[in-house]
């Protein structure tokens, strides 16, 4: 074997393994990109249920006002304010829904999210749960006579 | 002793019922008084007579066939206080299971009684939801409704719904 045939057989050894190395680089890459997944959108609705009308104030969509009346007394409910929120995997976002009141959502990853909710700057609980796109999850509480509030805490499909 | 005892004394002494002693004595008193002697020999004549004159009896039934029947009568009567007695026995046995199953079929009747007049919210109890609570004073009630889309976490606490000037500014 000629030394000429020898240089060209190793380099052509030497090119197809980078090859390889390249190409597992970028599959391995392309997987990890795939990895990380989008950030969820959630949306969070502080709503006033009541059973009597009041004019001025701007009644919820009828998905969020059927869910509430089928469990609860109150026929009348009325969107005070809502947030929406981008949250990329394992981070929190805070979302100031009154004077006093506000929450931190996380995105605890697989479709799981944690609300913890805060009043004049105590936490007064903390939900984690598995929320599907379409489902939603409530805090909610009495308010003064005949009226309660609702937070109502949805994710994007 | 009066005269009529002495006269039922020889009398029995003819019946051969007195013995022993009391004859012989009643013999010799026989002998030594007049009046005795003659009732004696009266009465053993008319005995003779009777014993001669007396139709025989004979009973329809044998004695052994009588007191069967008075051993079948008192076993009968056993028989009778035992079938009494035996209800009374089996229906306190029929008791004891009777009335726990009637007790225990009465609560499941209260039971789903109630089951039926509570109203039906659709909700469910408990699901694979995480909670927790920082302010003990605060009464929570949680559920999930009967097609699990809505988790709802009832608190016991009035929150400020006013909003915030700097917010509603923003707005």
């Amino acid at each position: 074997m000629t030394p000429a045939l020898v240089i060209t057989l190793s380099l052509n050894n030497l090119i197809s393994r980078f090859t390889f190395l390249v190409a597992l680089l970028v599959f391995v890459g392309g997987g990890f990109v795939v990895a990380q997944a989008d950030p969820i959108t959630v949306q969070a609705h502080l709503v006033l249920g009541t059973s009597t009308e009041q004019k001025g104030k701007t009644e919820v969509s009828n998905v969020i006002r059927k869910r509430l009346a089928k469990v609860f007394k109150w026929m009348k409910y009325y969107e005070l304010r809502s947030r929406r929120m981008s949250i990329v995997d394992g981070a929190t976002k805070t979302a100031k829904l009154s004077k006093t009141a506000k929450i931190e959502v996380s995105n605890r990853k697989n479709g799981r999210i944690g609300v913890s909710l805060f009043s004049e700057g105590k936490m007064l609980v903390q939900k984690n749960q598995l929320l599907k796109p379409g489902n939603c999850m409530v805090l909610a509480g009495e308010s003064g006579t005949d009226s309660a509030w609702f937070i109502v805490i949805s994710k994007d499909k | 002793m009066n005269e009529n005892e002495t006269e039922l004394k020889v009398q029995a002494l003819v019946d051969g019922e007195l013995t022993g002693r009391e004859a012989e004595d009643l013999r010799a008193r026989i002998e030594t008084d007049d009046g005795l002697r003659k009732l004696h020999a009266r009465l053993t004549a008319v005995r003779g007579l009777m014993a001669g004159a007396e139709l025989p009896r004979t009973l329809p039934e044998s004695g052994d066939f009588h007191w069967s029947q008075i051993s079948k009568a008192i076993e009968r009567e056993e028989r009778q206080t035992k079938r009494l007695a035996r209800p009374a026995s089996s229906a306190k046995r029929l008791l004891r299971w009777v009335l726990p199953l009637a007790g225990i079929a009465c609560l499941v009747l209260v039971l789903s009684l109630q089951q039926t007049t509570m109203p039906d919210l659709d909700i469910l109890l408990g699901s694979d939801h995480e909670l927790e609570l920082s302010i003990e004073d605060i009464d929570v009630m949680t559920f999930n409704t009967g097609d699990d889309t809505m988790s709802v976490v009832w608190l016991d606490y009035s929150i400020d719904l006013q909003q915030d000037k700097i917010d509603l500014w923003l707005d």
